[in-house]
């Protein structure tokens, strides 16, 4: 492992902030290897996130724009990913830990014979080793976990765990061969679902809501209005998703999103262990339940014990009417 | 059809966890061990598309797992589960990702089946690796997230949740897949299956049987555990109670503004 390679998530041609985090976090990392930073975009849009992802500190970005990564699940991606680690020759390869970059991640470390570290949050370099942080047994622990010497290494990073930072000369931009053309798992419909103008993962807010808000109603009329006066995003336990209120993309926990938003607000949410693995890594959590022995009274920094029927429109309000006063 | 679903036996995910300082790792004792959850869901969704088959259809539970957890997977059996295989060799001890998937991979080739049904992800390790690894040694097409999964005479007919909303794939038999948690709670196991589960058999595997080539257990693990610590303290924040909507509206505002968060 001496380079350092990103796998460069995007959805048909949206990149995720988290894509420019470890462009970022890539050059650190090679500087301390004394690598090479690189990185790896694929399927169509590729070419004009590459150009995107040039203001970014790399040295080499490998690029193919095959339709193939639009049209089968994963195998053209773990094709093209193996292809550009070998171009890019020993590395650590760094995949967003979402849910395709899990899928991705598993598969890679069978073609490249690489260790894997999850959910990483911090990594340095010592000895020439490459040392990650990660949290573990739903935050209970904090493992630092070596990845041995080897050619390859893989660690998946959650998203927001690291700044990105634009700099450097523009990298070198190399066609990656095509691969093979077909593949037996295809894609024969992507549907979006409950479309929202920020990706929960990247919101600096997230207002999520839960068994509490009783039905889909309170998120449309409650929840939505609050985000917009902070500027950020709506979220929801596993519960109000299971309901059928609110889409499973919005979900927050172990089964769903990670966030760690500069401010969580929790309405109606219990604070399940499974819930608050997604979550408890927030800059600041505020909740807000009828039960002040709810389990979120542990890790909330603010806990309001009252009806959020009540409280939420109210609070809108105030968050409205101080920002009519200073624009 | 012929199924098999993997499960990893964790401890309780309500119990509390520790570490032991010295081996580096996880105290078992004390602590119940479990079906790992999401491996839960799974079985129930296997036991919902063996129900829906019908014939002769099976559903074969396997498990890389220290010998002592054995009776744990009677509970698998007690669902309705047909038999278990379980993977068993103290050569296994400390193995990582790369390594468990590597040893589950070979073992199941010893297996026959239609479908593979795999968890999406641990309760104590939460890597959601091993899957992809899976079907890459096995050569198997892999559809993670499944919510809802149609068997055709071409193959599989699947939509699964992604990120953004769902997918529909379509992929051949024999596959890997995934689940949701979107197929029902886990069945509970009936008294019967209780009792039918005793004559039930757990065959054991060692790996002897598996001729691997390559190292397993600590020796052949690719990632090695320095140290770990509890996170830091959040500390009990404060608590409020709200009479009516107003003052809860306005302790919220005013520790926000506090926060320099609006
Ligand atoms: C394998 C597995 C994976 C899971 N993954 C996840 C996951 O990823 N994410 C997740 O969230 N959960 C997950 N869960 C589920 C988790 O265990 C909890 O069941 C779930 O988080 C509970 O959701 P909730 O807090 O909305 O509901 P509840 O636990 O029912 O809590 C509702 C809360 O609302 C409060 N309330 C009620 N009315 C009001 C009101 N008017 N005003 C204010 N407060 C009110 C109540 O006091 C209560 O605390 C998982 C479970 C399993 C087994
Ligand atoms: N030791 C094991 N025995 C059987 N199945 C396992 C084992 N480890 C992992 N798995 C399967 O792989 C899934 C994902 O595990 P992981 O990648 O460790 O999060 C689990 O839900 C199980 O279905």
């Amino acid at each position: 492992m001496k380079n350092v390679l990103v796998f460069a998530e995007h959805r048909q041609g949206k990149t995720r902030k988290v894509t420019f985090e470890l462009a970022s976090e890539a050059r650190r990392i090679a500087d301390a290897l004394g690598g090479k930073a690189c990185a790896v975009v694929l399927g169509s849009g590729a070419a004009q996130l590459a150009e995107e992802l040039r203001s970014y500190p790399l040295d080499t970005i490998y690029v193919n724009d095959d339709a193939a990564v639009d049209r089968y699940l994963l195998d053209p991606v773990v094709d093209y990913l193996e292809a550009a680690a070998k171009a890019a020759g020993p590395s650590l390869v760094l995949i967003p830990n979402t849910l395709s970059g899990r899928d991705v991640a598993g598969r890679l470390i069978v073609r490249l014979g690489a260790g894997i570290v999850a959910d990483v949050v911090e990594v340095s370099v010592e000895d020439g080793a490459v040392l990650c942080v990660s949290p573990k047994l739903g935050g209970v622990l904090v493992t630092h976990c070596a990845l041995r010497p080897a050619e390859y290494g893989i660690a998946t990073v959650r998203p927001s765990a690291f700044a990105a930072a634009r700099g450097g000369a523009g990298a070198t931009l190399v066609a990656l061969e095509p691969q093979q053309k077909t593949y037996p798992a295809a894609i024969e419909h992507d549907v979006e679902e409950g479309a929202t103008e920020m990706a929960l993962e990247e919101a600096p807010v997230v207002i999520a809501g839960g068994r509490g808000l009783g039905g889909p109603e309170p998120f449309d009329a409650l929840l939505k209005p609050l985000a917009a006066a902070l500027g950020g995003a709506v979220g929801a336990s596993r519960a109000a998703a299971d309901a059928g209120w609110v889409p499973y993309n919005l979900q927050i926990g172990q089964t769903g999103k990670t966030v760690t938003p500069k401010l969580y607000i929790a309405v109606g949410i219990s604070g399940a262990i499974q819930h608050k693995v997604g979550m408890r890594a927030s800059g600041t959590i505020v909740a807000i339940n009828k039960d002040a022995a709810a389990p979120i009274a542990e890790f909330s920094d603010l806990l309001v014990v009252g009806d959020a029927f009540r409280i939420v429109p109210e609070l809108t309000k105030l968050i409205e009417k101080a920002k009519g006063n200073h624009s | 059809m012929k199924i098999v679903v993997t499960v990893k036996l964790v401890p309780d995910p309500n119990a509390e966890k520790k570490i032991n300082a010295q081996t580096k790792r996880l105290v078992r004792s004390g602590v119940e061990t479990v079906l790992n959850p999401y491996d839960e869901y799974a079985l129930e969704a296997a036991l919902q598309l063996k129900e829906r088959a019908g014939g002769d259809s099976r559903v074969t539970v396997f498990s890389m797992s220290p010998e002592p957890l054995r009776e744990t997977l009677r509970k698998a059996l007690a669902m309705g589960a047909d038999d278990a295989v379980l993977l068993s060799d103290s050569g296994l001890e400390g193995s990582d990702v790369w390594a468990t998937a590597y040893a589950i991979a070979a073992a199941l080739r010893k297996l026959e089946f239609d479908i593979l049904l795999v968890g999406g992800l641990t309760d104590d390790s939460s890597t959601g690796a091993v899957p992809g690894a899976l079907a890459e040694h096995l050569g198997l097409p892999c559809v993670t997230n499944a919510r809802k999964i149609d068997v055709t005479d071409s193959g599989l007919q699947v939509e699964r949740e992604t990120d953004l909303g769902y997918q529909t794939v379509h992929a051949p038999l024999p596959a890997l897949l995934t689940t949701a948690l979107t197929f029902g709670e886990p069945r509970y196991a009936s008294l019967k299956g209780i009792m039918g589960a005793k004559k039930k058999t757990i065959a054991t595997t060692a790996l002897g049987e598996l001729a691997l080539e390559l190292p397993v257990g600590t020796a052949g693990s690719k990632t090695e555990l320095r140290s770990f610590a509890p996170p830091p303290p959040r500390g009990k924040g404060r608590t409020v109670e709200a009479a009516d909507g107003t003052t809860g509206a306005q302790a919220i505002f005013e520790f926000l503004e506090e926060k320099k968060l609006v």
